[in-house]
């Protein structure tokens, strides 16, 4: 470091040589006469040497490649899944696959022989039965249900076991 | 020839290289190499001790991210303090719109009778000063101001960090000292009778 007299003889208005820098920022002596000389030496004098953050260099430094670190895990995270255009290949197969797999199964349900309706073997012939007005059972239920309205017909069930199958 | 830790020590564009080829320790040499650089800057910037050191890791993280950006063709600091200075405005910008009406009215202003006596300029109490009266500074004037007037770097210098014209560093300088002795008329009127004596 240049002596007081040495810096009071460089010293002047808006210096700026690294020296008389260097002897402002450190020496208390020097400071009011510096002021004195160029008042913007006042923010100037502030010490301008490099700082240590709290807790040290050492601790600043593992706790930054903590956090690389843990970045590049997130990363290599990310990367075990497909990339970008390699996903979007594959999403398009898949759906090239479903609407393939979609067109034919159509095609093939327009172009199988449709199953014919084969005429049944014997034909059920619609033959008129003789109308029973009368009834006679004692094994027989008979349910007689009443219309509304006198115009209403009349509806009569039988459920009788003994009467043929046919009638 | 035994060689020294000197003579095997990469530079900053080789230790780069080699970080770009995936390799931590280099990065690691990288951080504590630049740190009280990069944390220097912040605390003069931010003024704030553990603001700065947040600030300063998350600069090194973005470092990391971004260090494929970095052109070898341009000094590794300017763009290193590009990032400081980038970081720590954004910083300054959020924090400023939270803070300043808090700040404004702290101190008392002293009595005219005390600002008339005369004044022992005091190293620790500058500090302190410029602190209170920076919050009138933009966070653009106050980073151009500690770069150039604490860490004594040249206008054009700033101007490359800054991606910004010489003249506008100037203009920036002008203003901030000029709104700084407006402050300091304000709120320290004992230490702006300086500025008249000495102007």
């Amino acid at each position: 470091m240049i002596s007081c007299q040495s810096f009071r003889e460089r010293l002047a208005p808006g210096s700026n040589e690294a020296a008389v820098m260097e002897h402002l920022r450190k020496c208390d002596a020097c400071l009011d006469f510096a002021v004195s000389v160029d008042a913007d030496h006042f923010f100037r004098a502030l010490d301008g040497s490099e700082l240590t953050p709290p807790g040290g260099v050492d601790a600043f430094t593992s706790d930054v490649m903590a956090q690389v670190r843990l970045r590049q895990a997130e990363g290599s995270m990310g990367r075990r899944r497909l990339p970008n255009p390699w996903r979007l290949a594959v999403a398009a197969m898949i759906l090239v696959g479903i609407s393939g797999a979609a067109i034919v199964y159509r095609q093939s349900e327009q172009t199988a022989p449709v199953a014919q309706i084969q005429p049944a073997a014997h034909r059920a012939e619609l033959v008129t039965k003789p109308i029973v007005e009368s009834y006679d059972s004692r094994t027989a239920t008979i349910v007689e249900l009443r219309g509304e309205g006198a115009s209403d017909a009349q509806v009569v069930m039988i459920f009788d076991d003994s009467l043929p199958a046919d009638l | 020839m035994i060689p020294t830790k000197e003579t095997v020590e990469l530079d900053d564009r080789q230790l780069v290289e080699t970080i770009r080829r995936g390799d931590n320790d280099a990065f690691e040499q990288l951080v504590r190499r630049k740190t009280t650089k990069v944390y220097s800057l912040c605390y003069r910037i931010i003024g704030n001790a553990e603001d700065a050191k947040d600030i300063s890791q998350l600069v090194f993280i973005k470092l990391w991210e971004n260090l494929d950006k970095y052109d070898p063709h341009f000094a590794f600091d300017t763009w290193l303090y590009r990032m400081v200075t980038n970081v720590a405005i954004d910083f300054l910008r959020n924090k400023q719109s939270r803070e300043n009406a808090v700040n404004s009215n702290l101190r008392l202003v002293k009595t005219s009778s005390d600002a008339e006596q005369g004044v022992v300029v005091q190293r620790k109490e500058i500090e302190n000063v410029f602190n209170a009266v920076a919050t009138v500074l933009s966070p653009k004037q106050k980073t151009i101001f500690v770069m150039r007037e604490m860490d004594d770097l040249p206008s054009s210098e700033i101007a490359k960090i800054l991606g910004c014209r010489e003249s506008t560093v100037r203009n920036h300088l002008f203003n901030a000292r000029k709104l700084m002795q407006q402050q300091l008329r304000k709120r320290y009127p004992e230490y702006s009778r300086l500025w008249k004596e000495g102007q």
